[in-house]
């Protein structure tokens, strides 16, 4: 297999992991590999952890990891004033060093002021462990990210919960876009996943916590809705709970009458 | 390759996205190609089908048990499609004529209950004998299949995989084991695409149980007999199974999502902080 084959296999296996599993994804591709592939597989591990904006645990503070806080080889906390490397296996950050918050337009106080808004929002409708951040965005100077993650793994009773929303906000044109991803997984005797989300995008946005708060009880909302159409429709569909007669079938050497009486009653 | 290597590679495709099971499946054969016999055995992916060109293109389903090099056998004409050279027909696994009659009257009576129960879809049933003599009504093994589609977004598959052996403490019982699993996959997508939702995935049981069979009739009553007694098994295990996905799919993985978001709960804990309020002032009012 060539490398590249086999750094693509890598990264598609990688990607495909519910977010509380990665160590054991990784344990389990180098017991199939080998200890040599391990770089390959922790270079898939850190691309997974920023796409997927995942909790670092910074001296005691979670803190996300994404496209929009790396600088170089390092993430910066503008609110926790903190730059750091990240061990991508642990989820743990190293080298933790000061760091001064400099932009050209925006104060840290605005940063901060959306920061406490978004925390007040998040305690009353969250109910898993909740890490978030406002980011600015270095290259688009009026724009800025706003992360929110929440989860909930249990893997003594094998399953894990996620939910990301992340967006980013233009303070110029008011536009906010982005979108919700969540995820479960259940594998208790089996492999169940339930994924959904959603794409926003809304203009004319003052307060950009009170949208994100409409946004996202809508989205739960809606979610309650297709949890119980997906089961009275198309999964009752699929297979009735009893036949027609009501009864269960009786097996034997007269199960043929069945089909006769349907014959009958189709006039074949 | 080793235990741990096969272990390790079950474990993870228990972990990874289960709509996309067939590809990882494929990539960790690529890892690791000496998994690829006891994997592809040993992993159940949704059913294909095919059609039986010498029973009226009647369709029957494909897994690992029908299969012979790239050739299913078809229940129906009991024929490997598409066709296979006359030499490798030699060499292709065949149930023995007795068991052939046994798999016609399990088809038959398991597309009876396919109908009942799915109203449509398909079945399909294939036996193999356990011992070198001709199948004589005792021991035999076989898969019973059923899969249904309701459109692009809905899709069962059942595949039970059992055994049927003579008890070693009595001639007249035999032992049932049947192991089952079921893939479900259901999906939907909302308001010009801008949102989607999807449950899929599988989960698998275990069931044997011991039922007598009068081995003193003629052998067509002990045919029904085996038959009568796998189907009211598959029939309870399928009816268990369904309660279960329900169970799984539409109120566990729910409450799993709520224990990350849940704007219910959260704002009935901030009504009850200002009923404690409200009883706080009611008290400092009442002083």
């Amino acid at each position: 297999m060539s490398s590249s084959k086999f750094e693509e296999v890598v990264n598609k296996i990688v990607s495909d992991s519910p977010p509380g599993e990665l160590r054991e994804i990784y344990d389990d591709l180098i017991k199939i590999t080998s200890e040599n592939s391990k770089n390959t597989i922790l270079d898939a591990i850190e691309n997974y952890n920023i796409q997927n904006c995942i909790p670092i645990d910074v001296n005691g503070k979670s803190i996300i990891v994404s496209k929009y806080n790396k600088e170089g080889a390092k993430f910066f906390d503008p609110i926790n004033s903190v730059i750091f490397s990240v061990n991508h296996l642990e989820r743990k950050g190293l080298d933790i060093e000061p760091y001064e918050f400099t932009h050209p337009s925006l104060e840290k106080e605005q940063l901060q002021d959306l920061h406490d808004k978004l925390q007040k929002y998040l305690l009353l409708n969250f109910s898993g462990d909740v890490s978030f951040a406002v980011y600015p965005i270095l290259e688009e100077t009026n724009k800025i990210s706003i992360i929110i993650v929440s989860t909930k793994y249990n893997p003594k009773n094998f399953w894990n919960g996620y939910w990301r929303s992340c967006y980013v906000y233009d303070l110029e044109t008011k536009e906010l876009s982005g979108s919700i991803s969540t995820q479960v997984h259940y594998y208790e005797d089996g492999n169940v996943s339930f994924q959904s989300g959603k794409d926003i995008s809304q203009f004319d946005i003052g307060d950009v916590v009170s949208a994100i708060k409409g946004i996202e009880t809508s989205f739960e909302d809606e979610l309650d809705r297709s949890f119980f159409e997906l089961n009275e429709k198309q999964f009752k569909a699929l297979r009735r709970r009893l036949p027609v007669t009501r009864s269960k079938i009786n097996w034997g050497s007269a199960i043929g009458s069945y089909r006769l009486g349907k014959n009958a009653a189709e006039g074949k | 390759m080793s235990d741990a290597q096969f272990d390790a590679a079950l474990d993870l495709l228990r972990r990874l996205n289960p709509t996309t099971l067939q590809e990882n499946l494929n990539n960790l054969i690529e890892l690791q190609p000496n998994l690829a016999q006891d994997l592809l055995s040993s992993v159940d992916v949704p059913l294909s089908i095919q059609k039986d060109p010498a029973d009226s293109n009647r369709e029957y389903l494909c897994c690992d048990y029908n299969r012979d090099i790239d050739s299913f056998r078809s229940p129906w004409s009991n024929t490997y499609f598409p066709e296979l050279s006359p030499n490798d027909v030699q060499d292709s696994p065949f149930p023995s004529a007795p068991l052939r009659k046994l798999e016609i009257l399990t088809n038959d009576s398991f597309d009876v209950y396919r109908d009942l129960y799915y109203e449509g879809g398909i079945s399909s049933v294939y036996l193999w004998d356990v011992n070198e003599e001709d199948f004589d009504g005792h021991d035999f093994a076989g898969v019973v299949l059923f899969k249904k589609n309701q459109s692009d977004h809905s899709n069962w598959d059942s595949i039970h995989v059992f055994e049927v052996t003579m008890s070693p403490s009595s001639s007249d019982v035999f032992n049932y084991r049947v192991t089952t699993t079921i893939i479900l996959h259901l999906d939907q997508t909302k308001n010009n695409q801008d949102s989607h939702m999807m449950l899929s995935g599988n989960l698998t049981r275990q069931t044997e149980k011991d039922i007598a069979v009068d081995m003193s009739r003629p052998l067509d009553v002990i045919f029904t007999s085996h038959v009568s007694n796998l189907g009211s098994l598959i029939e309870d295990i399928e009816s268990q199974m369904r309660n279960l996905l329900e169970t799984v799919y539409f109120e566990k993985t729910r409450d799993i999502f709520h224990q990350t978001k849940n704007t219910a709960v959260a704002s009935s804990a901030e009504e009850a902080n200002k009923d404690a309020h409200a009883e706080v002032i009611k008290g400092l009012q009442s002083l």
